[in-house]
């Protein structure tokens, strides 16, 4: 029994020296997307994100918010404040000035 | 060459009080994003307008006029930044320290991964099936934005550069005087500041 809790235990050893676990998978999904990995980083993600659902989703996800947030719809601007009325007139004023 | 007196003959596309009122929403917005500050995006806006007047000989002829203004205003935005990382640092390493260790089993044999048990599952959730769809929603813009807001200024400021503007790091980093691996836990940070205010506020809603 204890010879098979000792394999066991050394097995997870060897997945985990190559495979990293969630907190460190969401942090290089997060840092694939600014650099190029290390090569054994790539596996070992890869080799995590085949058995963890919640690190793909959340890889799925920041993903989906650079899209988002390089994506330029009406819907986006109009949630942005706009120039209030004041400002606008301050800019036509300082346009006018600088114009002549 | 130096612009001759009589430069005012020169051709301009339009008459630049009209650039208020076709093109200062647009450049305030833009502004406004990347500041986070109406009174700074206002005069940045003004400043690009007088930087443009200055300009006007060699806009004739230039292509679109909203490009050419919103090119301007991204310099200023940039020579903004600039100078602000000589006076103080961008360097943020306190927010989102914690890095939601609280969603993290803390010790033994799965130490790290998420916390997932009965009635417990507090690993990242299903979000709906598209959520680029969410992209035409304005609702989903505001909670968008209203997330982003409770970003510290200069996370916000790291983020929209990499994420909004596409900057490279080694760009964001001369620009702002930062380190790689200090930008890349900042970057960390906001997306999972930014995931997990929009699961709560926004996908959660239609879970």
């Amino acid at each position: 029994m204890n010879f098979l809790t000792a394999l066991i235990r050394r097995l997870f050893d060897g997945i985990r020296a190559l495979s990293p676990n969630c907190r460190e998978a969401i942090r290089l999904q997060s840092d694939a997307l600014d650099r190029e990995l290390p090569m054994l980083k790539q596996v070992g993600l890869r080799i995590h994100l085949v058995l963890c659902r919640w690190c793909r989703r959340y890889g799925g996800q920041i993903r989906f918010l650079r899209r988002a947030a390089r994506s330029h719809s009406d819907a986006d601007a109009q949630a942005v404040p706009s120039l209030t009325q004041e400002a606008r007139q301050r800019l036509v004023e300082a346009v006018r000035k600088n114009a002549t | 060459m130096p612009p001759a007196p009589g430069a005012a003959s020169v051709p301009r596309l339009s008459d630049p009080e009209r650039w208020v009122e076709e093109h200062g929403d647009y450049l305030f917005k833009f502004a406004f994003v990347r500041l986070r500050d109406p009174a700074r995006a206002e005069d940045m806006v003004q400043e690009t307008f007088l930087a443009a007047l200055k300009g006007g000989q060699s806009f004739a002829g230039r292509s679109a006029e909203k490009s050419w203004l919103t090119g301007i205003l991204k310099h200023k935005i940039l020579d903004y930044y600039r100078k602000a990382s000589r006076e103080t640092s961008f360097t943020d390493l306190e927010f989102y320290q914690d890095e939601e260790s609280d969603r993290f089993i803390p010790e033994g044999l799965f130490k790290g991964g998420w916390i997932h048990e009965t009635g417990r599952d507090l690993g990242p959730m299903e979000w709906s099936t598209d959520p680029g769809a969410s992209l035409d929603s304005a609702a989903f813009w505001k909670a968008f934005h209203d997330c982003s807001n409770k970003l510290p200024r200069n996370i916000a400021t790291v983020f929209t550069m990499r994420e909004v503007d596409g900057v490279e790091s080694k760009e964001i980093c001369q620009t702002l005087n930062i380190s790689e691996s200090n930008l890349w836990v900042m970057l960390h940070r906001a997306r999972m500041a930014l995931r997990r205010c929009l699961e709560t506020n926004w996908f959660g809603n239609d879970a």
